[in-house]
């Protein structure tokens, strides 16, 4: 005899939202979670994405936890001593039905999590899944650090984040390769509002997100600066091999690039409030386990979703809705009584038709494209050194011609003429 | 055997408090430990706690490790007389009242001997060690200077002791999800007193340090760490073998490890 119908484990967005969507289609769910509440122990750069709750919550813009609307979104390339920015902005993200917000986890997992309490799910804190509960080779629950704590249920969804130990105790991963894994690092910086507001010519509730590529100390990744109330993230994502063969420690990395001429001056003087490292599984479609098994499904990073392509940091979206289809799946299998990989396939099909592995499929070459060492290494100096002389006034020369500034700075750089026709034949693949 | 424990529920940031950090002290953790380990199979422990609805978490989890009752008394703002005097009518008839010896907002720690007072009960405060095997109870409390002081308690008594005491047992699972769900007894309390002691914020103690010596620059220097070698350690580069023989010799050396040994 089960339990429970279903125990989802692990409250971050992936967990939380499988949570609400099964026990408002009446069944009973325990939503485990390890630290002593939702969000507590979880880190990451620090802007949600959330069109996907309007069918969940309407209008949850009204209560979400949110510290600033995102309505300026930059993408920056720097060199050693240069930086060439391209930079939008949308008043329309300022206001509903809004685009991105930069969120503190500790308040929105709480926030998403309260929404699967008030839908009738249990969530128990302080509690880690421990193992699987298996009979005749079928997930039938699962094991937990608490005396007696043997939970069992009819679904399992395992939405315990990255390197999920249940996914992988399920059997659902193959091989496990350190280079498919960035490190995320991040320092969250104290600032006036006021003053953050100046700097990044914001007001009232509107906020930036600046993705950088470069400032990473020659090691292959990328950084971000994103704007909270009152206080600035800033971070990088690091290669793991890459990392450990130039030997430098991650947060001597964030410092070089505060000291950047284009950084400095808008992190100057924010007081270190929380320095924070987490693992993100980057290399998308490239390592996703088997999403279902028998009473066993997978949601979030926990099944690599994250997104994380250059210009793209995104997880917390496709944890949301891959817990949503996770959890409208398990509900299916439950009223047609056949828990089985079979019953559950329902969860695929959605994955497949919507977002969640159509980005991941389209933009599958960009991990790999963004990360190379080409990308990192050669084509922002190509680009900046050409975009400087575009600008330079080198009277009395006559200004030269755009095609040969990049030619010659391309072969500056020492790059083939394939191999760049390639790189732009693959990024015009994932981002065209 | 009937014991009490007195529980303060504490959200702990301090100017902005939030539920979801708040908690007790390991101290009142290890008062209920302490109960429940001397009252046995048999006996009886009620947990109370005085304060709004948010410290319904801490009774929930009180239940869930073991307590035979819970009672919120509903009240915020209370002075240490004032708690006292709204756990007393609970804890009368109990032959142990158990507290922690510091709550989470160190506060005065005056509870207990408030408490002791209006039971008409023994007190033995501060302590770091009870004999559960002995009849009467032995304890010992911890006193200035590094000293102890061992007593036999009659019943009844109050007694508040510190963390180190006693480790609060895990919850179970099944206990855990049916406390989640538990209604919580609550009892209205007294309206806050005129005039009660004032509860300042925790300050750690004063030290004695030695007067200053050596001139103004001398002085200087030694305030902000600069210029010469620091008295206290200093930095090396070793590699691990040698790190960890240089850390045991200077243990050993310290006097934390005996210096015979091989
Ligand atoms: C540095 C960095 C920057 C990022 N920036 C962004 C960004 O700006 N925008 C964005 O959208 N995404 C970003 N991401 C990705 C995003 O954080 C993740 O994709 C997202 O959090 C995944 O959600 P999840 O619910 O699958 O897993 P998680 O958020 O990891 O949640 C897993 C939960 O499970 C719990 N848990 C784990 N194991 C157990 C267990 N055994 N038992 C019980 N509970 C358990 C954990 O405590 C946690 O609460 C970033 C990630 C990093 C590391």
């Amino acid at each position: 005899m089960a339990d429970v119908d279903v125990v989802v484990v692990g409250a971050g967005p992936a967990g939380s939202t499988a949570a609400t969507v099964l026990a408002r289609a009446g069944h009973s769910v325990i939503l485990l979670e390890r630290g002593p509440f939702p969000g507590s122990k979880n880190m990451y750069g620090g802007v949600v994405y959330p069109r996907i709750l309007d069918q969940l919550h309407p209008e949850w813009w009204e209560d979400a936890p949110i510290q600033r609307w995102v309505t300026r979104r930059s993408t920056m390339v720097l060199t050693d001593d240069q930086a060439l920015t391209v930079d939008f902005r949308s008043e329309k993200w300022g206001r509903p039905p809004y685009n991105g917000a930069t969120a503190f986890r500790p308040d929105w997992d709480s926030w998403l999590a309260s929404k699967a309490q008030a839908a009738g799910a249990t969530l128990v804190c302080s509690t880690t899944a421990t193992g699987l509960l298996r009979e005749r080779g079928r997930v039938v629950g699962v094991t937990t650090d608490r005396p007696e704590g043997d939970l069992r249920a009819d679904v399992v969804i395992a939405c315990d984040g990255v390197n999920s130990f249940l996914a992988k105790d399920a059997g659902l991963y193959g091989e496990v390769d350190a280079a498919n894994y960035t490190v995320g690092v991040k320092e969250t910086l104290g600032l006036p509002k006021e003053v953050i507001d100046e700097r990044f010519a914001v007001r009232g509730r509107e906020g930036v997100d600046i993705e950088i590529l470069g400032g990473t100390g020659g090691v292959n990744g990328g950084a971000f600066l994103y704007t909270n109330f009152d206080t600035l993230a800033v971070g990088c994502v690091l290669k793991l091999p890459a990392l450990a063969a130039q030997e430098l420690r991650p947060e001597a990395i964030i410092a070089g690039l505060k000291r950047h001429p284009a950084i400095a001056p808008l992190v100057e003087g924010g007081d270190v409030a929380e320095y924070s490292a987490h693992v993100i599984p980057e290399a998308g479609l490239a390592m996703m386990p088997k999403m279902t098994g028998d009473g066993i499904l997978v949601a979030g990073d926990a099944a690599a979703m994250c997104l994380a392509a250059g210009i793209w940091l995104e997880g917390v979206n496709f944890a949301m809705a891959s817990g949503i289809y996770a959890g409208e799946a398990a509900a299916e299998a439950l009223a047609a009584g056949d828990p089985s990989a079979a019953g559950l396939a329902g969860y695929e099909r959605r994955l497949e038709d919507t977002f969640v592995l159509r980005d991941h499929r389209k933009l599958r070459r960009a991990p790999g494209l963004v990360l190379s060492d080409r990308v990192q290494h050669l084509y922002p100096e190509m680009i900046a050194n050409t975009v400087e002389r575009m600008f330079r006034v080198d009277n009395p020369a006559p200004k030269p011609g755009l095609r040969a500034i990049f030619n010659s700075e391309r072969k500056r750089a020492g790059i083939k003429l394939a191999d760049l026709a390639r790189d732009a034949r693959d990024g015009l693949r994932s981002f065209g | 055997m009937r014991i009490t424990v007195c529980w303060k529920w504490v959200a702990v940031d301090g100017a902005d408090p939030d539920d979801r950090w708040a908690g007790v002290s390991p101290a009142d953790e290890a008062a209920l430990e302490t109960a429940l380990t001397l009252a046995g199979n048999g006996g009886e422990v009620t947990v109370v706690t005085v304060g709004a609805t948010g410290s319904d978490a801490g009774l929930r989890r009180a239940t869930a490790v073991g307590a035979t009752h819970v009672i919120r008394v509903d009240g915020e703002g209370l002075g240490a007389r004032d708690v006292a005097r709204a756990i007393a009518p609970i804890a009368r008839g109990s032959d142990y009242v158990l507290c922690g010896d510091y709550s989470l907002d160190r506060g005065t720690g005056a509870v207990p001997a408030y408490l002791a007072a209006e039971l008409g009960a023994a007190q033995a405060l501060g302590l770091v060690g009870v004999d559960r095997t002995r009849v009467p109870l032995r304890v010992v409390r911890r006193l200035d200077g590094g000293r102890r002081e061992i007593l036999d308690v009659p019943t009844p008594a109050v007694l508040s002791v510190e963390g180190a005491v006693a480790r609060l047992r895990r919850a179970g699972l099944a206990e855990t999800l049916s406390a989640s769900t538990a209604t919580i007894e609550v009892v209205a309390g007294p309206r806050p007193a005129e005039h009660d002691v004032v509860v300042t914020p925790y300050r750690p103690r004063a030290r004695m340090l030695p007067p200053p010596s050596g001139g103004t620059l001398a002085r200087v220097r030694d305030i902000l760490d600069i210029g010469a070698a620091p008295a206290h350690g200093d930095a090396v580069t070793l590699d691990p073998p040698e790190a960890a023989q240089r850390i045991i010799d200077q243990l050993r050396e310290w006097r934390y490890l005996p210096r015979d040994t091989a």
